[in-house]
């Protein structure tokens, strides 16, 4: 039944929005978690902020046009840079490379993909109460 | 047209709405993809009011066309892809409003079905 076919169809859809959100929610736990993270050699370069994007693409197993994660990149901004003599991670100078990450772009990012996650999961749950109508209606008749 | 017409169309509506279903779902799950633009049909009325002519599904090996080749993009789109630098068109408002209007109509049709349903019982008994 095509009917049937398109709310399967929109559940798988809203999975695979849920699971991509849910990585990128990881991207962004790793990077808040490692805005501190330095070298472990002097002068060395420290954790840097990864990125990640996503496509529409056609699974080949279900036959329908899903999300997923294209790749998870790494951004080139420059590393911050600090005055501390003491770090085990300091060059000659003193100075201590810090991971190119700021946690208020990272929180709004978190927000983001919270309500992205949010809208998915309301589509998911929609999808099976429109299910259920229609086996509904072999009932009291 | 045979008699049980109406029924045949309540179960099109259906079939509509659970189309417009997954192409909210695309638009949704597809909120962050740059370059994505939100799709949708066109209204049932507009479809019911067609009067050329288009083929049809009249044997099971006919393809049946996907809820992509369907869609058409959301009118006013264009602007809205302008909004965003990765040039995605989705608005989450707008597909949460969407949503709300496919559970509603999709409730309406089935009570319709269940309806008849009842009423072709009662002729039996």
């Amino acid at each position: 039944m095509a009917n049937t076919d398109h709310l399967m169809a929109s559940l798988q859809i809203a999975g695979a929005g849920l699971a991509t959100q849910s990585t990128r929610l990881r991207v962004i736990s790793e990077n808040i978690a490692n805005v501190q993270s330095t070298a472990s050699t002097p002068g060395g370069d420290p954790y840097v902020r990864q990125t990640i994007a996503f496509e529409n693409a056609l699974d080949r197993a279900s036959g329908f046009n899903l999300v997923k994660v294209r790749q998870i990149g790494q951004d080139h901004a420059p590393f911050r840079v600090e005055q501390d003599p003491g770090s085990p991670a300091a060059d000659a100078q003193g100075f201590v490379k810090l991971p190119n990450v700021d946690t208020l772009v990272e929180l709004a990012d978190m927000r983001e993909a919270n309500r992205s996650y949010e809208a998915n999961l309301q589509v998911a749950k929609q999808s099976s109460d429109l299910m259920n109508q229609t086996v509904a209606l072999l009932k009291e008749v | 047209m045979s008699d049980l017409y109406l029924t045949q169309l309540t179960s099109q509506r259906i079939g509509y709405l659970s189309t417009r279903q997954s192409l909210v779902a695309g638009n949704v799950a597809n909120a962050n993809t740059p370059g994505f633009k939100a799709l949708d049909l066109k209204p049932f009325s507009a479809t019911l009011q067609e009067t050329a002519l288009a083929m049809s599904v009249t044997n099971p090996a006919h393809i049946t066309p996907t809820a992509q080749e369907l869609a058409v993009p959301r009118p006013g789109e264009q602007e809205t892809a302008n909004a965003t630098v990765s040039g995605n068109s989705v608005d989450l408002e707008t597909e949460m409003v969407k949503l709300g209007e496919v559970a509603r109509d999709y409730q309406e049709a089935t009570g319709i079905q269940k309806a008849f349903h009842q009423m072709f019982s009662q002729a039996l008994k």
